[in-house]
This record gives structure tokens, C-alpha cells and sequence, in this order.
């Protein structure tokens, strides 16, 4: 475990000393992979922590990227970003209770068409401004986007250890293993929930105001995209839920597919895609983590 | 107002609604039974309406035939997916247990599979044909000749099936499992049968559904996912497992979105649906029809 430390710590200096010597598509892969790693993670502080598995984290992201778009040129960037947070996490802080009353298949649906609602929403109220897409001019300068993504991947990797390692964190176990027993012996349940929502909720806005400003367009079709959650969804799952590298692994292997293939073959990117979910859910149901430990001997 | 009241907007409800309830139904059969989270549902439409698509311009065979061919053909599927993916994960107790992660992971490959596969074979360009495209005007109200049967053939489909599990062993059988699974077995349902057939039945009630779709509208290989939240949306409303209930809310909803969109504009059709959807999830997650039908 500790030389799995020591490479995890090693590839994050890696991909923040990039823009020394990597080419510019060589950035634009790492922030895209410290992006996912980001989004994974958030996800699995809810998720996999408390089987409580959300379809509708795009909307996170969205509302981050809304906000940042709305405050970018008014005040400087690196507020706008913790602001983009701040928003997501309130958000979550919001609707957390209702969302978090529906359990099993109910809650999976419950946020994907939660998440479908906000970006109509937002389309409609953008279309009504007669706004069909924005542009931000003067963002800050490339790698400077691409250190403050690696340290939300770093952070987000940090915080999803910290969970998974604190009473808190046993106590989202015990919800996942047995909700109505866990209240029965006194875990706060319902606050539990709510805390690890709005965790997992804030480094989803402040990635989704980072991507907006590396795209410096803002589309609101495009950053409530579904097809973020399930492409975060995917990512963790692969990877595995049982440990913190799980997402990591994930996020870099689904990177490596897509740079290979989608390209140059998107379709048949998007069937190898499909064919490697079916193959990691009935043969290596713990994952890329699950294989890496079983290879490396260790647990 | 006066376009409120008059019968083109009761027409083009009835027509929407009971295509609904009919994509609908395929997918609660499947939840009910196997309690599946099947998120591939409306790309098996999206098969049944390239079926009937290539048969109409290839051999000039009218959509009536392709409904036994888009059925057989889903059918087909729903066997080698139960067949080859299912009974294998749901034997495995440790896969079994995270049933709607991994479910909805399997689907989730299952439908970027199938519409890359259609897009790869068929290119993603829109088509169409036509089909009874003649207006007929009856009591003030103009209908198209494919609206009308499409109308006549989803209904007919629904209330047959409802038929069936009222009056036939098996669907006597099906409705146990649905409602209560050991209990069902302890009586001597065969619960695998009773999986697999209604898994068939499920998909193909999907293509059929994709075949009355095609008659009307444009088709393309991404044209499923709209239909998957509809029937999401529906059987919501209807209470998941809860056939009959879940054909009623289709209706409903084909009235909720026509009058709706009349009321206000076609930009709000998205919000009043998943409002909709968002609103019965939050406020009585077990369906409004849930208990009216049951007693």
C-alpha cells in the first residue's frame, strides 16, 4: 500500500508538470483525465459508500458551469469556481431531503429525471433570454486550468479516502448494508445522506465551471449532457467501488479506450464500450481495482 | 378554447397515449418479473421500426406484417439477452445483490451496443416511408389512416395482454410473480419459464410498438431514448410492476402532454414531463394509480 501511495502521488506531479514538457494535446488528455477522476470520485462519496446510486450527477456539474458562466468577468475566475461549488453543493443541500426519501431503482430514476428537469429548465430560461449559448472571452491560460483540475482530482481522491476512512464513513456502510437496522441502533440516517450528497455534489460544480472555461462556451444542452452521468457512472463502476483507486483506474482506462479508438472510429469505440461494460459486470464484478489487486497479490 | 374542446386534440391524445401505454407495458412486464431496470427498452423500439422500415421498402410489405416480424425479431433478442446475460448474473449471489447497479450497467452496454451496430449498418441519417398517409375526416376531425391504426393495433395490444393475465394460467402466473416472487414458487410457478417468456413478450411488445411508430414518424438509429423515459415516466405514475395501472397512465399522459402543449407551447413538453415524472417520484414513489386499481 505504501508504494501505491507513492504512485498515486507520482502520477498527480506527473500530470501537473505536463505543461513543462507535454505537447498541448497531451493536456488536454491529462485535464480530461483528471476531470473524470474528479467526477468519479465525487460520485463515489454517495454511491458507493451508500448504494445509493445517482444518475443525475450532470446536474451538478451543469449548475456549476451555469453559475461560473453567469460570474466569469464580473469577479475573478478562482471565485467564480468556488462559487460553482458552493452553488452545486447548496443545490444538493436543497433537495436532498425529498431525493433522498426514494430508495433502490426509484432513487437511480428519481435523479436522472431530476437532472433532465434542470437542464429543460435552464433551456427554456436561456432561450427566453434569447441566449443560445454563450461565449466567455479573457479565461485564464491553459495550464492554469489544468492545475486547478488536477488538484480537484487530488482533492476529490483525498476527501473519498477520508470518508471511506472516518465514523462518517461507516456509518454511509451501514446504511448501504442495512438502512432501516442502521437507524434502528441510532445512525442518523437521514443526516448521514444528506452530508454525503452534498459532498459528493460540490467538486462536480467547481469541474463543471473548470470545463467552461477551458471550452470557453457555454451550451446549456451541452453541460446538463446525460451522458456525463453515465459516463461517470460507468467509470467508477468499471474501476470498482470497493477502494479509493477504483475511480481512478476507471476514469484512465475508459481515457486510454477513448484516445485509441473514438477518434478515428467513433462507432466502434462506443460498441467496444458497450461489450466492456457487459464483460466487467458478469466477469470481474470488483472491477479494474478488484484485478489490479488480485495481480498485485495485495488486498 | 374552441380548439381545446374540439376532438383533433382527443385524437392526437388517444393516438400518443396509447403508444405510450404500449411501450409502457413492454417495459413493466420486464421490471415486474425480473425487476430489471431495462434502460435499452426504447432502442428494441427503435429495432421494431427498422424492421418495418427495410420491409416496407425493400418487399413493399405493408407495417402489418412487420408487426409479427419486429416481434419475433425482439423476441429473439429478449431470449439470447434473458438467455446468455441474465440468468447468469441473477445465479450469481454476489452479482445478484447489487441487481440495479449491475442491471443497469448491462442495459446501458446493451443499448450503445445496438444503436452503434444500427448506426455502423444503416448510417445515422433519418428515414421514413409512407404509409396511409390519406386524410380521413370524420365528425369535423382529420386523422391520417396510419394515426388511426396505429390508435386501433396499440390498443388492441394492451387490453389483449390485459386480457391474458386476467383469464390465462400463465398470465395468473405472471401476475404472482410480479406481486409476490417466493410465494409464487412455493406454488409451483416455474419462475424461470415465466421469466423468459415474459421477457420475450416485454421486447416484443417494444418492436411492435417501434413498428406503429415508423408509420408516422422519421427514424434514426437514437431515436430510443426518448421512448425509454416515456415509459419510465409512465409506468412512475402508474406504480412499476402494475400493468394495468400502467396502461391507464399512458393514456393519461398522451392527454397531459396534447392538452398541456395546446395550453402552452411545444417548448415546454420536456418540463411538463419530467416535472411530471420528478413530482410523482418525490411525492408518492409507489405510483398515483397504485391503490385505485387495486381495490
Amino acid at each position: 500500500m505504501r508504494l501505491g501511495s507513492a504512485l498515486w502521488i507520482a502520477l498527480a506531479g506527473f500530470g501537473a508538470a505536463v505543461p513543462f514538457f507535454g505537447s498541448t494535446y497531451l493536456m488536454g488528455v491529462v485535464f480530461q483525465v483528471a476531470m473524470w477522476i474528479a467526477l468519479a470520485q465525487s460520485w463515489s462519496m454517495l454511491s458507493a459508500t451508500t448504494g445509493y446510486l445517482s444518475l443525475g450527477h450532470a446536474v451538478f456539474y451543469g449548475v456549476g458551469a451555469y453559475v461560473c458562466v453567469l460570474l466569469t468577468g464580473i469577479i475573478p475566475f478562482e471565485f467564480a469556481i468556488l462559487a460553482a461549488a458552493g452553488s452545486a453543493a447548496l443545490f444538493a443541500a436543497l433537495i436532498g431531503l425529498p431525493v433522498l426519501r426514494v430508495r433502490g431503482p426509484y432513487f437511480v430514476i428519481l435523479t436522472y429525471g431530476l437532472s433532465e428537469l434542470v437542464r429543460h429548465v435552464v433551456m427554456r430560461i436561456e432561450s427566453a433570454l434569447g441566449s443560445f449559448g454563450r461565449m466567455i472571452f479573457d479565461v485564464p491560460a491553459q495550464e492554469v486550468l489544468l492545475w486547478w483540475m488536477v488538484g480537484l482530482a487530488v482533492l476529490a481522491t483525498l476527501g473519498a479516502y477520508a470518508i471511506r476512512h472516518s465514523r462518517f464513513g461507516a456509518g454511509l456502510a451501514a446504511i448501504r448494508e442495512d438502512e432501516v437496522a442502521a437507524q434502528t441502533i441510532g445512525v442518523p440516517v437521514t443526516r448521514l445522506k444528506l452530508l454525503a450528497f452534498i459532498a459528493s455534489a460540490a467538486i462536480p460544480g467547481a469541474v463543471g465551471g473548470l470545463a467552461l472555461l477551458r471550452t470557453s462556451y457555454f451550451e446549456p444542452a451541452q453541460a446538463f449532457d446525460p451522458v456525463i452521468s453515465f459516463t461517470i457512472v460507468t467509470m467508477a463502476l468499471v474501476g470498482g467501488t470497493d477502494s479509493v483507486r477504483g475511480p481512478i483506474l476507471g476514469a484512465m482506462g475508459f481515457a486510454l479506450l477513448s484516445e485509441l479508438l473514438w477518434s478515428t472510429l467513433p462507432q466502434l469505440y462506443m460498441i467496444v464500450l458497450g461489450l466492456t461494460l457487459i464483460v466487467f459486470v458478469l466477469f470481474v464484478p470488483r472491477g479494474l481495482s478488484g484485478l489490479v489487486g488480485r495481480i498485485g497479490g495485495a488486498r | 378554447m374552441d380548439t381545446l374542446l374540439s376532438g383533433q386534440l382527443l385524437f392526437a391524445a388517444l393516438v400518443s397515449g396509447s403508444l405510450y401505454a404500449l411501450v409502457a407495458l413492454g417495459l413493466n412486464l420486464v421490471y415486474g418479473t425480473l425487476r430489471l431496470l431495462n434502460i435499452a427498452h426504447g432502442d428494441l423500439v427503435m429495432i421494431g421500426a427498422y424492421t418495418a422500415f427495410w420491409m416496407f421498402s425493400l418487399f413493399a410489405v405493408p407495417p402489418l406484417v412487420s408487426l409479427v416480424l419486429a416481434a419475433a425479431l425482439c423476441a429473439l433478442l429478449g431470449w439470447a439477452v434473458y438467455a446468455g446475460l441474465f440468468r447468469r448474473m441473477l445465479a450469481k449471489p454476489d452479482l445478484a445483490k447489487r441487481v440495479e447497479a449491475n442491471s443497469l450497467i448491462l442495459f446501458y452496454g446493451i443499448s450503445v451496443i445496438l444503436q452503434n451496430l444500427t448506426a455502423l449498418a444503416f448510417s445515422s441519417t433519418s428515414r421514413g416511408y409512407q404509409y396511409l398517409d390519406t386524410v380521413i375526416t370524420w365528425q369535423g376531425i382529420s386523422m391520417t389512416g396510419n394515426r388511426l391504426l396505429s390508435l386501433g393495433v396499440a390498443a388492441t395490444i394492451c387490453f389483449g395482454t390485459l386480457l391474458f393475465l386476467r383469464f390465462h394460467l400463465f398470465g395468473w402466473g405472471l401476475r404472482a410473480v410480479i406481486e409476490r416472487r417466493e410465494a409464487a414458487q412455493v406454488v409451483g410457478v416455474n419462475l424461470n419459464r415465466v421469466q423468459l417468456l415474459t421477457i420475450c413478450g416485454g421486447f416484443a411488445v417494444a418492436g411492435m410498438a417501434g413498428v406503429l411508430v415508423s408509420m408516422t414518424e422519421q427514424i434514426t438509429p437514437f431515436m430510443g431514448f426518448p421512448f425509454t423515459i416515456v415509459a419510465f415516466v409512465v409506468i412512475i405514475i402508474g406504480g412499476l410492476g402494475n400493468i394495468g395501472a400502467g396502461i391507464l397512465a399512458g393514456f393519461c399522459l398522451g392527454l397531459v402532454e396534447t392538452f398541456g402543449i395546446a395550453l402552452t407551447s411545444p417548448g415546454y413538453r420536456s418540463i411538463l414531463i419530467y416535472g411530471l415524472f420528478v413530482g410523482v417520484l418525490m411525492v408518492r414513489p409507489e405510483g398515483i394509480f397504485t391503490k385505485a386499481v387495486r381495490s
